[in-house]
């Protein structure tokens, strides 16, 4: 079984390189990481990934607009996106059924549990 | 008698007596004169209209005028001037009849010598002077009496009027006949009659004066307010011997009076709701002050605990990836992996309650029956209440109108206080929760919210009461139980936002939330009130 690839967006370095070693600690996932938000669209069409877990708040360019982006591009279109932000507490997630913007999202502080949980519901298969 | 000339009128016809009494006038010693003769009447009118006289001697019968008329005449026409009047032995009763008249003294010619004569003019002089004056001041009291704008008069010991002034006349309505020796019972009601009789018994049997304001009615109907003052006649050996009285209308005055207390009375009303306004706009600003001190705090708060959130899923990751990698060999790593991953707990939920306290103000209210939203609360924390072996008591009213709150909001509220009510009951206990209707006694105003949504005087709030049976707050700490991070929780237990968050929530809500110990100990008791739905069809 192919590996999913999962396209990380998040301006917080050590964060990202803690969940990529993670997720492909579990052996299932291809984890590509970007770091400049800006870059996400280069980086999600060259990567082609089955998710793209993002963060919202971001210098520069905020989650919002990078999701926002990608839905509207007409070769990522449809690349589920699940937010993964602190931006939002736990309690409101779960009050608007986990999703936010139309796309998924996990509060900040996830465990690795929690995302793989989110990555397996809503990965392209 | 003043010093100088004396300035004599003579009238005598009769040659031989105006020089007999010339004569006699010239002997008086230390005496300069000054004669003029007058031999008939109408000379001495004639004189009289000319010049001023210090006295005037006269003969009664005159060649144009005889006895009396003639004398009344003269003495109409110098009316202050003393008259001595001479007369012949046979005549002495027309000489009686002219003192009568006003003549000072009478002397017969035929017992004429200048001793006498001198006596009788510096008497006639001096006597004239002494009733001058007297009448003068008889007339200036009088006048003074008569005049004055207030009422006077006097009774004797039996009750009856002996004087009345003009004014006091015209208050009765009568002439001042018809009052001397009559009593107020002539002219007032009983009832007023016998009071007026009380006081001047008083005056009399004390033998002091007697002062009062009260209310008077005329014989008219007129009422009015007088001031009376009364006061013992008394005779020379001080026996008192009636009363006499001044009173007067103060009417005017008392309405000044009355006005000016009403005035007053209304200045304090005044004073007082400037006070109260004041007040209120005090504890308005200090509810603003406080507010905006709350806002900043939550601002903060929340950028705090973004700020945190961040670092925290870094360890969570980390601590993760080296458990995995560690693998379970090493019970210290293990351990020490446990106590990361407890500590990031804790401060997670401690991030999450700041963003709680920060939370965003807008309120998803719908109408909910508080008995039910009470009940599926219970059930969330009914694995921890069992834990504890807490009993659970509920008493829900009947016919409860339903609250307008945002349901997940006061639900969180019910689980902070059933769990604080939990924490309090560590060897087991009673949690009571009860609801009903009520009344407002009094508005509310709850500092530290911005809301203007207030619960007024006569509206209905809807009560939840939580008590539990602990060990109470201690009052030193009821001041603080709502200050964010203010725990006596062990660490781990209590964030010290639970409350802080529950106020907010509720004040957002327009209600208020009080906490105080059972009236007793032995616990502790929140009361919320919270504000019906409007009612909607």
């Amino acid at each position: 079984m192919a590996k999913k690839r999962i396209l990380l967006i998040d301006d917080e370095k050590s964060l990202t390189s803690l969940l990529k070693l993670n997720l492909e600690e579990t052996g299932n996932y291809e984890v590509r990481v970007e770091n400049w938000p800006e870059d996400s669209i280069k980086a999600a069409r060259e990567f082609k990934p089955d998710l793209i877990l993002l963060d919202i708040i971001m210098p520069r360019m905020p989650g919002g607009n990078v999701a926002a982006a990608i839905d509207s591009d007409p070769e990522l279109k449809g690349t589920p996106i699940v937010f993964l932000t602190a931006a939002v507490r736990k309690q409101y997630v779960e009050d608007h059924e986990g999703i936010i913007c139309d796309h998924p999202c996990l509060a900040k502080p996830a465990t690795v549990e929690e995302v793989v949980a989110m990555i397996e519901q809503h990965a392209r298969k | 008698m003043k010093p100088g000339i004396i300035k004599v009128l003579l009238v005598e016809d009769n040659p031989g007596d105006a020089r007999l009494l010339r004569a006699f006038l010239e002997e008086i010693p230390n005496r300069e004169l000054e004669l003029r003769l007058a031999p008939r009447l109408q000379d001495a009118l004639t004189t009289l209209d000319e010049a001023e006289f210090d006295i005037v001697i006269t003969d009664l019968s005159l060649p144009d005028s005889n006895g009396l008329d003639g004398f009344k005449k003269l003495h109409a026409a110098a009316p202050k001037c003393p008259f001595i009047v001479l007369s012949g032995i046979d005549d002495e009763s027309l000489a009686l009849g002219a003192v009568r008249e006003g003549a000072q003294d009478y002397l017969v010619k035929s017992r004429l010598d200048p001793h006498l004569l001198d006596r009788s003019i510096r008497y006639a002089i001096e006597r004239n002077r002494a009733e001058d004056k007297l009448i003068t001041s008889e007339a200036f009291y009088h006048s003074l009496v008569e005049h004055l704008p207030q009422n006077i008069f006097r009774k004797d010991l039996d009750e009856r009027f002996t004087f009345a002034n003009q004014r006091f006349c015209q208050l009765l309505g009568r002439p001042l006949e018809e009052i001397i020796g009559r009593t107020d019972f002539d002219f007032y009601p009983p009832s007023l009659a016998s009071k007026y009789q009380q006081d001047d018994q008083y005056v009399i049997s004390t033998g002091r004066p007697f002062e009062v304001t009260e209310e008077n009615i005329a014989p008219n109907g007129e009422k009015m307010y007088v001031h009376v003052v009364k006061t013992p006649i008394r005779n020379a050996k001080g026996q008192v011997l009636g009363t006499q009285c001044i009173f007067w209308d103060i009417t005017e005055r008392k309405r000044f009076e009355e006005q000016l207390q009403l005035k007053n009375a209304q200045l304090a009303t005044n004073a007082e709701a400037l006070r109260r306004s004041h007040e209120e706009l005090k504890a308005a600003q200090l509810q603003l002050i406080q507010a905006e001190k709350m806002e900043s705090i939550g601002t903060l708060a929340a950028g705090v605990a973004h700020e945190v959130k961040n670092p925290l899923a870094i360890l969570q990751m980390g601590v993760n990836y080296l458990g995995k990698k560690v693998g379970s060999t090493d019970e210290n790593i293990t351990m020490v992996l446990q106590e990361m991953r407890d500590a990031i707990q804790r401060a997670d939920t401690i991030t999450r309650g700041l963003l709680d306290f920060a939370a965003s103000k807008k309120l998803n209210v719908t109408p909910h029956q508080l008995n039910s939203l009470i009940a599926d609360t219970l059930k969330m924390v009914r694995h921890e209440l069992s834990k504890k072996e807490i009993n659970l008591v509920t008493e829900y009213a009947d016919a409860l109108p339903k609250v307008a709150v945002d349901r997940t909001q006061i639900q969180q509220v019910f689980v902070n206080l059933f769990v604080n009510a939990a924490h309090a009951m560590t060897g087991g206990g009673t949690l009571t929760v009860r609801t009903a209707a009520r009344q407002m006694a009094s508005t509310t105003l709850s500092e530290g919210s911005r809301s203007a949504e207030r619960m007024w005087v006569g509206d209905t709030a809807v009560v939840a009461e939580v008590e539990d049976t602990g060990q109470g707050i201690p009052e030193e700490n009821l001041a603080r139980i709502f200050d964010p991070f203010f725990t006596t929780k062990p660490t781990g237990v209590g964030t010290g936002l639970g409350l802080p968050v529950s106020k907010k929530i509720i004040e957002l809500h327009g209600g208020t939330i009080e906490i105080k110990n059972k009236p007793g100990g032995g616990g502790v008791r929140v009361t919320l009130l919270l504000k019906p739905a409007k009612e909607t069809n």
